[in-house]
């Protein structure tokens, strides 16, 4: 069995996903860490007491082999690695909501400190594409920076909504890394530079990516998948009741093949084999896992796997050798081996048992009251399923419908719904009471996003006074576009925004295109142009206008922006289009960030003015306390007092600025997140270059405080006429 | 020393019950035992090993199910004789299978607990106790609850017959023919029962008894009374105990006591002196351990510990030591033999396989048949819901044969479900509210959750807790993944006074609250309203003319001593409370009988301020216990930041001296806090009920001075309202 090599108590918490091994000198691996109070700790057991204390670095009192840093801000991102290739060694990077600080930990000086408005929730340090020096790339807000080692501003795009995890994988097997950001839609994008190349949907937050080798990478969610992709495909994925706090590849049992070594917030760690998600080995910490890294942290030429947990207990593995054969765990192979396929022997045994019961109940054919109590139904029993719109009733809302139903006197007594992202947790129970028990049962569904989703349903079906039932298991897949009901067309309430665009499609495929994406009570046929359909949506009841003009030319009316996108989007992957320019118009929503653009500039100005004054006081207090202490070394106790009590009001007005200057900020940050948004809806309308087109257009009409130009791209995807 | 014990995995019978697999004594020069063991499809599997394979000597036919395994024979010679409990049957096989002795008992139960004595045989069934000498009727007893063992202390040593039962009351009954010669009282109900070092001492006299709630201990019975000698409570909160034997399995001369636990733990206790038991070893399976037995089968020349677990795998932990590399002759034939294991497996399955998918298809095709009917498969659910004192919630465990799939659980009573570490299944909560039932009738659903079990998962722990006052059921339908799909439900009660637990006496000087019942019922109907009301209560009417039980509060420490007969009842509490609980429960049920009560109450006020004493030291402890913990980071911060923690006063230095046990304390019982403030809260209520004023509105009130208030000022509070 596999067991640590070294074991250390650190004495210091380190927070979740805030590790990093780094050799600041060139050739001493260290410890980075960030812990408690907006410090990191640096723990360097190779060079003892050689550090002497100046400007950021503090010796820790407690222990000599660790440096404290302190950053005096909420630490919310850490990495480290080499930014500057001439310097040799690695720097350390640490982010915060505000800032971005490149430190050189050897030199102790800073590379740089830049300040990035959209925050720093993510980070990751590596050459992107074809930009030649590698690049510190953030991830905040809705947006996505690139910084290099002289803290130029090297590369910018949006995505969907905050960032929270990033990778740099080679995702197209091309020999140039590509860009994984994870984020709180539920996506996983790739970016290739700045272009998105390919968009993976999850079910939860991504809260951690890891590229292992190749086009293959792990990722993590926050409700406790992790899983493996090759590209767009997933390999595997498990699930549990317990939280990813941080993953990692690293090869523990030498077969040549990385694992994903997962550390879970129960203090478990795992490695699983990257084609099946086999557990081949798992150790246990006291506490949740903070990190994983590697490093050759013991200076003996081998490469451990360290593992953090948040109590600062680090342990480090190496990977299993010659003599283990790949078996990492206590128990022997081959008596698991028995053992499985004696329970799959059982189990086969068990089945065909069943069958022969079933059989001697069938020569006794009459159904008695006792028999419905054991579970015996008639073998033609049929689950059937029908999905529709509910328009909803003024006691419910309006609603997908999921009728499931008997086609005897059987009744229903429960029905599980697992899927994911439309429900609370990961299922959805129906159980009637007694009373209520028949042989239908009706579920209202209401998706919050316009993805298609499957739904696995398994109804228990069986008598009313049954103790035992036959489970019934299904899959129904909801359509992606289920929650817009089919109106009858009405030119008074259309919506006067549009997206326009030509496809060499023909029309009978859009509405095959149709018929798949939305419930519809029977399947919509294309006789000829013009071909028009009018949808309301069940959740505000705004309108959908999609029509088909002669020509060619479609036109998708509906004055949400997101919707818009999703059409664009949904029709072009269906119909295997790879770029695609639309012209667009949605005067609701760009007057409205017209307004969001104005107050940004305004925030910005209130800040510049607060920052100015707060300046101002701050030398005022300093002159006012020299006074005061003047005052009491010369003895003037009544002067000392009113000078002290101005000092007091002083120091209130700075509080209270400090406090309108925070409010300010936030308002700031929701107005910049805001037209990140913007900027990637506009995006969405479009596919491929154009798509790309835009995005950079967007921002430099920004940078150059151009809103016009900046609507006129929104509108026809360039700055040009 | 340590013992080293290596797992093996023998063969897989039938589900089997408890105490069902036997040694059979070593015959002639051979040195290795066979094995005999009974399931539940009613087969008894004799088999021996012969290099490292299971060899069977003789299986019997399927039948009814197998209670109870014993070995049996003349006194003073080999006990190779194999007697199985069968219904209300007991059959007689030589250790060859040649089946001797098929005894008809009169009794009209199935037989739950068999001892064999010579030519004495004991048989108990639910409740009642007999005694056959020579397949006569000797002697007969009715117990007052449900007897869950028995044995016989050896007649040769003490010289007259004295049977023992272990009945769920929570005492051991001691008999003398048909009489009870006395009553010995245990911590918890007594699950099984043996002879101490295997033969009852030296005196012949001493007898270790396990209990469901997982303690274990001697007592010595003699002739007039019970003399405890030792007694282990269960600290690590493991399973119940269900098997005990005595062998010397660390070869020092010594017998260790080997335990076997419902949650799968396997221990063994040695003795450094007679009254002094050291847990040596303990061994994790991962299901309930049926039975257990010291002695010689896998190998000659080394001893193993042979354990039969619920889904019937025959399980060894032997001392023989195991190597997995190395590459010695003998070894290698063992893997070799291994190899051959493996792969006559593999062709079984093969053909099982193929047969399966016959029956398949056969069942397939009988869904189109009108007149087919399809039938549910059993399968068994072993399933256990226990008070646990400490926590004051329930647990329930469910075990299946096979791997569980999922288990939905629905209750019809607000009742919180607790996280437990052990189990790996991904729980999600499903809103209960958003129904739509055909009728428009509330469902009552207050609890409406799925448990996603991974794979191999044949056991399921769940935790719940209740409310007192607050009643009805728990229902698990538990899913398990064998084909064809089915599910089995099971209904637990919840009953008024959830958290009260039988106990054996109670302190009469506390002031006490009574409420007197009058009216026409019956015996039976009051014993029913109490069985209704309280756990532990055996469900069969008691005999005699008149009862008394005694409970006592988990929660709270508080008492119910409640005393019936036909046309009256006594109930007295300390607790105004549980009175008023009982008062409602009674009502209704009455009315719902159409039974005329006429029901008095004499309140003490000094109840209420006794009380009151009784839980605030745990509401100060708890209020000082949050606090502490609510500092602890704010503390180690500082710590950090200074360096050292010399400046802190010395209560805060201890409170991060102690910071983990307090952390630790404070996850242990989560919502103890809450729980506290809701039966407070209730006291103050029901104090005022009985005055017949409602003083809800005072409720905030009292929820204010609760925090951070001294008992003086909580009695005076409700003294002045």
């Amino acid at each position: 069995m596999l067991v640590p090599v070294f074991t250390l108590k650190l004495n210091h918490k380190i927070l979740p996903r805030m590790v990093a091994l780094g050799r600041y000198d060139g050739t001493h691996p260290c410890l980075a860490a960030a812990t408690q109070a907006g410090k990191v700790f640096i723990h360097n057991p190779h060079a003892r007491g050689q550090r002497i204390n100046t400007n950021r670095m503090v010796q820790s009192n407690q222990d000599s082999d660790i440096s404290l840093l302190n950053i005096n801000q909420g630490i919310t991102c850490l990495t480290s690695g080499v930014l500057n290739p001439q310097l040799g060694y690695d720097c350390l990077l640490v982010g915060t909501q505000t800032n971005l600080l490149a430190y050189d930990v050897y030199n102790n000086s800073d590379l740089f400190y830049r300040e990035v408005s959209d925050g720093a929730n993510a980070i990751v340090l590596g050459k992107l594409g074809d930009i030649s020096p590698p690049l510190a790339i953030i991830g905040g807000n809705c947006a996505l920076q690139g910084f290099d080692y002289e803290g130029n501003d090297r590369f910018w795009t949006v995505t969907g909504d905050n960032v929270r995890s990033l990778a740099l994988c080679d995702f197209d097997d091309d020999g140039k890394t590509e860009l994984l950001v994870g984020s709180e839609d539920f996506d996983i994008r790739v970016f290739k530079e700045d272009e998105i190349v390919a968009e993976m949907s999850e079910t939860e937050t991504i809260t951690a990516l890891s590229p292992m080798y190749g086009s293959r990478f792990g990722y993590a969610l926050a409700n406790g998948t992790v899983g493996v992709y090759n590209k767009a495909a997933r390999y595997w994925r498990i699930k549990s009741k317990n939280q990813a706090m941080s993953i990692h590849a690293f090869d523990l049992n030498s077969d040549g093949v990385c694992e994903l070594i997962t550390g879970w917030s129960n203090g478990k760690v795992d490695a699983r084999s990257d084609r099946t998600g086999e557990v081949i080995f798992k150790d246990n910490f006291a506490s949740s896992i903070a990190g994983l890294v590697e490093g050759d942290y013991r200076m003996d030429g081998t490469t451990q796997l360290i593992c953090c947990s948040i109590d600062g207990e680090v342990r480090g593995y190496l990977p299993g050798g010659e003599e283990m054969k790949g078996n990492l765990m206590d128990t022997s192979a081959e008596q698991d081996l028995i053992r499985e396929l004696s329970q799959k022997k059982q189990n086969l045994l068990l089945e065909l048992k069943n069958y022969e019961e079933n059989t001697k109940a069938e020569l006794n054919t009459q159904l008695k009251e006792a028999d419905g109590q054991r579970g015996l139904i008639p073998a033609n029993t049929q689950l059937q399923t029908a999905l529709s719109v509910n328009l909803g009733s003024d006691s419910q809302s309006a609603h997908v419908e999921l009728c499931i139903s008997t086609t005897n006197d059987t009744i229903i007594r429960a029905v599980l719904i697992f899927a994911e992202g439309i429900f609370e947790g990961e299922s959805h129970v129906v159980h009637p009471s007694l009373q209520n028990l028949s042989g239908c049962v009706r579920v209202p569904l209401t998706p919050p996003k316009d993805v298609p989703v499957d739904l696995h349903i398994k109804a228990f079906v069986g008598y009313r006074n049954s103790t035992q039932f036959h489970v019934f298991e299904l899959t129904r897949q909801l359509p992606r576009f289920s929650m817009y009901a089919l109106s009858s067309p009405d030119l008074a309430t259309e919506p006067l925004s549009f997206v326009n665009c030509t496809m060499n499609e023909r029309p009978q495929r859009i509405v095959m295109w149709l018929n798949q994406s939305f419930l519809l009570p029977e399947d919509a046929e294309f006789q000829s142009a013009p071909f028009q359909v009018c949808f309301t949506s069940l959740r505000n009841a705004g309108q959908l206008c999609i029509k088909i003009k002669p020509g060619g030319e479609i036109s998708i009316n509906t004055d949400d922006i997101d919707l818009a996108g999703d059409i664009i989007q949904s029709m072009a992957s269906f119909l295997a289009i790879e770029d695609l320019q639309v012209e667009a118009d949605f005067p609701a929503y760009f007057e409205e960030l017209r307004k969001v653009l104005v107050k940004v500039d305004e925030h910005h100005s209130v800040n510049q003015r607060i920052t100015a004054d707060m300046a101002e006081l701050s030398n005022l207090i300093r002159s006012m306390l020299v006074q005061a202490e003047d005052a009491r070394l010369l003895g003037d106790m009544k002067n000392m007092k009113t000078r002290y009590s101005e000092l007091y009001d002083l120091n209130r007005d700075l509080i209270n600025q400090y406090k309108i200057r925070c409010n300010n900020h936030t308002e700031l940050l929701n107005n910049l997140k805001a037209v990140n948004q913007a900027i990637q809806r506009a995006g969405r309308l479009r596919v491929g270059k154009p798509k790309t087109q835009v995005i950079s257009a967007c921002r430099d009409a920004i940078r150059s405080n151009n809103f016009n130009t900046l609507f006129r791209i929104m509108r026809v995807g360039t700055a040009s006429s | 020393m340590e013992p080293s014990l290596a797992r093996v995995d023998y063969l897989q019978v039938g589900v089997t019950a408890q105490k069902t697999m036997r040694l059979l004594p070593a015959s002639g020069k051979k040195a290795t035992q066979k094995v005999v063991v009974g399931d539940q499809d009613g087969v008894v599997t004799c088999f021996g090993i012969k290099k490292g394979e299971a060899v069977p000597v003789f299986k019997t036919l399927p039948g009814q199910k197998i209670s109870r395994l014993e070995l049996g024979g003349a006194l003073n010679t080999p006990q190779e004789k194999i007697f199985v409990a069968v219904g209300s049957e007991v059959r007689g096989f030589t250790k060859r299978g040649k089946q001797f002795l098929s005894f008809e008992t009169n009794l009209t139960e199935s037989i739950k607990a068999m001892y064999i004595s010579g030519a004495d045989l004991f048989l108990c069934a639910s409740y009642i106790y007999n005694h056959y000498c020579d397949c006569k009727d000797q002697h007969y007893f009715l117990s007052g609850d449900k007897i869950n063992d028995v044995l016989c202390l050896p007649v040769d040593k003490v010289n007259c017959i004295t049977p023992v039962l272990a009945c769920q009351d929570r005492v051991l009954r001691v008999l003398q023919g048909s009489d009870l010669l006395y009553e010995v009282e245990l911590p918890g109900p007594p699950t099984v029962l043996a002879l101490s070092n295997g033969n009852g001492g030296d005196s012949g006299e001493e007898i270790v008894y396990g209990t469901s709630d997982g303690k274990l201990g001697v007592t010595q019975i003699t002739g007039t009374k019970a003399i405890p000698r030792w007694e282990i409570g269960n600290e690590k909160k493991r399973g119940g105990i269900l098997c005990i034997d005595s062998f010397d399995i660390l070869g020092d001369g010594v017998k260790e006591l080997l335990v076997g636990r419902d949650d799968g733990m396997i221990e063994i206790y040695s003795f450094e002196s007679a009254d002094d038991p050291v847990l040596r070893h303990d061994y994790a399976l991962s299901e309930s351990i049926a039975s257990i037995q010291g002695g010689c089968v896998g190998k000659d020349g080394y001893d193993e510990i042979l354990a039969a677990t619920y889904s019937g795998w025959l399980t060894g932990l032997t001392t023989e030591p195991v190597h997995r590399e190395g590459g010695s002759g003998e070894e290698l034939k063992l893997s070799q033999e291994m190899q051959n294991k493996i792969s006559s497996l593999r062709n079984e399955l093969e053909q099982l396989q193929i047969k399966v998918l016959q029956e398949r298809e056969k069942y397939q095709q009988s869904s189109h048949s009108s007149t087919a009917v399809s039938s549910v498969p059993a399968f068994s659910v072993n399933d256990k819901f226990t008070l646990n004192k400490d926590d004051a919630s329930y647990s329930l465990i469910l075990e299946v044969q096979t791997a569980i799939d999922n288990v939905l659980v629905q209750s019809d009573v607000p009742l919180d479900l607790l996280d437990v570490d052990k189990n790996s299944a991904v729980v999600s909560f499903s809103s209960c509210d958003s129904e739509v039932s055909e009728t428009k009738e509330p469902n009552s659903n207050f609890l409406l959750a799925t448990y996603r079990c991974q794979a191999n998962t044949t056991r399921l722990e769940l935790k719940v807790r209740s409310i007192e006052g607050q009643y009805g059921t728990l229902q698990a339908y538990v899913t398990p993944r064998i084909q064809p799909k089915t599910c089995q439900v099971h209904q637990y009660q919840i009953k008024p006074l959830s958290l009260h637990q039988r106990t054996h006496s109670i302190d009469q000087d506390r002031p006490m609250n009574t409420l007197i019942l009058k009216g026409q019922f019956s015996f039976a109907e009051i014993h029913s309203w109490v069985v209704f009301c309280l756990p532990e209560v055996p469900e069969k009417t008691p005999a005699g003319e008149c009862i008394t039980f005694y409970f006592q509060n988990t929660f709270l420490g508080t008492q119910l001593e409640s005393t019936y007969r036909k046309g009256e009842g006594y109930f007295k509490s300390d607790n105004i409370s549980t009175i008023s609980i009982l008062k409602d429960v009674f009502s209704k049920e009455a009315t719902k009988r159409k039974i005329n009560l006429n029901m008095s109450y004499d309140v003490n006020e000094e109840s209420v301020r006794h009380t009151l004493k009784l839980i605030h030291p745990k509401l100060e402890y708890q209020q000082l216990l949050a606090k502490k913990v609510h500092l602890i980071d704010a503390l180690r911060e500082l710590q950090v930041h200074e360096g050292n923690v010399d400046f802190l006063l010395p209560k805060y230095r201890s409170i991060l001296e102690e910071a983990d046990q307090l952390l630790e304390e404070y996850k242990r019982q989560p919502a103890h806090l809450e729980r506290l403030y809701g039966m407070i809260t209730d006291l103050f209520i029901d104090k005022f009920k009985f005055k017949g004023t409602n003083v809800k509105t005072k409720v905030p009130l009292l929820l204010e001075t609760l925090d951070g208030c001294d008992q003086d000022g909580l009695i005076a509070f409700f003294d002045a309202a």
